[in-house]
């Protein structure tokens, strides 16, 4: 278990850390500054996980948290155990061989999107009685007046949420990771894990985005349907 | 060079002098015993008995009243409102807009848990203005924190205000030569892989440089390394971190107990 730990960390690991975190960070101010309904706020995250392993990008997660709340919000603190995970499972994903192809990558943000979800529910149940500070609450709000228990409502808000930023999220770490030229990759722990199995081609990307765009409408009618019942 | 994030006050105060662990066991006592004791007012009485009280001890309450209110306070506000509105409590409608009412046990159930989140985060601002990072850090490591990890934190710190000062340049290069940033959703979107593309590839390149550097500085090194800054942990120290312990304990022994 400790080896297993400790394989995900050389150099290059604890250097990649920071600069990840801060990818985090940065991303997700400047798409606070574009106005997009999503929060892309763990790009970083799940590019160490992919590169370095589970455990590297679960402590990503978890710092970049923690040091976003202790230096730009510190409302972002309390959720650190969601960022832990979304690294974890990005990196058992990436382990299983989910992220050489694009539509494996829709499945591993389809993934860490369920987790977010499952994770993020209990600190909002405890910490915050089901409704937090974030716009989604409006959705959670809603859901408990209408009768539904606080965590069904908190939850079902979750699966409606996180999929469509959390597929993206993955699909943007893929790009750049196709981007980066070889010789870059290879002194990380786990670079076997992102040898693209020849199906990356432009067709593969486009056809995954029309299924991300086929989800998002599906999730968008779900939700109708719920408001409107 | 950029100056370190942090919100840091460099003061000469009794609290400054603490020692970085003590200030983090007490707010993190602090934190816990306002979520679980099971006395209503508790949280209130933490946030106006010690926190405020600290804050003025260590000589920073005019930094934390401004962090209150232009962070902590709006976000706390709106919890409070969207939480005495839409909580499907109580019976005793005392105000009602449309479909939206505000019961008393609603109302009261908002209070106390905007000011359980305004005094965890508001505890966290106080920790943060009294302490260094460097000092905790080293502090921590002191005690057996690998240190990879007080690298990790301290080098985000540092690199966080690099990467926001570039992610600036970047917009500002990719608006004048006209990628649109404002108009249409489609548009905004679009506008993602050009402004993050740059700047994570940027970024990327300079892993495997600052690799090699702090290889060659013996980060790898298992011989255990001196500091240059003693960092004092007196006796009275000690006390307060016991004391805190037991009250912490008794809060959760009374929550359980009372449940």
């Amino acid at each position: 278990m400790l080896e297993k730990i400790k394989n995900n960390f050389n150099t290059q690991t604890w250097v990649l850390i920071p600069i990840a975190i801060a990818i985090n960070i940065a991303i997700g101010q400047i798409v606070v500054l574009l106005k997009l309904p999503v929060y892309l706020d763990s790009i970083g995250t799940v590019l160490v996980a992919v590169l370095c392993g589970p455990w590297a990008g679960a402590l990503t997660g978890a710092l970049s948290n923690i040091i976003w709340g202790l230096a730009v919000d510190p409302n972002a603190l309390p959720w650190w155990p969601v960022a832990f995970f979304i690294g974890y499972v990005a990196g058992r994903m990436a382990q299983w061989g989910f992220f050489k192809e694009w539509w494996k990558v829709v499945v591993t943000g389809f993934a860490v999107a369920l987790t977010a979800a499952i994770v993020s529910t209990p600190i909002a149940v405890y910490l915050y009685g089901g409704i937090t500070a974030s716009g989604s609450s409006f959705i959670t709000a809603y859901l408990m007046q209408t009768g539904t228990g606080m965590v069904q409502a908190v939850l079902s808000t979750g699966f409606l949420v996180e999929p469509v930023d959390k597929i993206t999220t993955a699909m943007l770490a893929f790009a750049i990771i196709l981007g980066l030229p070889k010789r870059m990759i290879g002194g990380y722990p786990k670079p076997e894990q992102v040898e693209v199995s020849g199906g990356a081609s432009k067709n593969q990307m486009y056809i995954a985005i029309g299924v991300v765009v086929l989800l998002v409408l599906f999730a968008a009618f779900m939700l109708r349907n719920i408001l409107g019942g | 060079m950029h100056e370190r994030l942090s919100f840091h006050m460099k003061r000469n105060s009794v609290i400054h002098r603490l020692n970085p662990l003590t200030k983090l066991v007490l707010i993190l006592a602090l934190i816990l015993i306002s979520f679980t004791s099971p006395w209503y007012w508790t949280p209130h009485f933490v946030l106006l008995l010690a926190i405020i009280p600290l804050s003025a001890l260590g000589g920073v309450f005019p930094e934390f009243f401004k962090t209150a209110t232009r962070l902590i306070l709006p976000a706390a506000s709106f919890l409070f409102l969207m939480q005495a509105f839409f909580q499907p409590i109580g019976e005793d409608v005392i105000f009602k807009f449309y479909f939206l009412d505000i019961t008393q046990e609603s109302l009261m159930f908002a209070f106390r848990n905007a000011m359980r989140v305004f005094v965890m985060v508001s505890a966290f601002t106080l920790f943060l203005l009294t302490t260094h990072p460097s000092e905790l850090m080293s502090d921590l490591t002191r005690r057996g924190l690998p240190p990879q990890f007080a690298y990790v934190i301290i080098s985000t710190l540092q690199i966080l205000p690099q990467m926001q000062a570039k992610a600036q340049t970047i917009i500002a290069a990719q608006r004048s030569r006209g990628l649109d940033t404002e108009s249409t959703f489609f548009k905004r979107a679009g506008s993602v892989v050009p402004l993050v593309g740059p700047l994570v590839f940027g970024s990327l390149v300079e892993v495997e440089e600052r690799a090699i550097a702090i290889e060659a500085r013996g980060f790898t090194s298992k011989h255990s390394k001196t500091s240059l800054h003693e960092i004092p942990d007196p006796s009275f120290d000690k006390v307060i971190r016991w004391v805190l312990l037991a009250l912490v304990i008794l809060s959760i022994a009374a929550n359980l107990w009372l449940a």
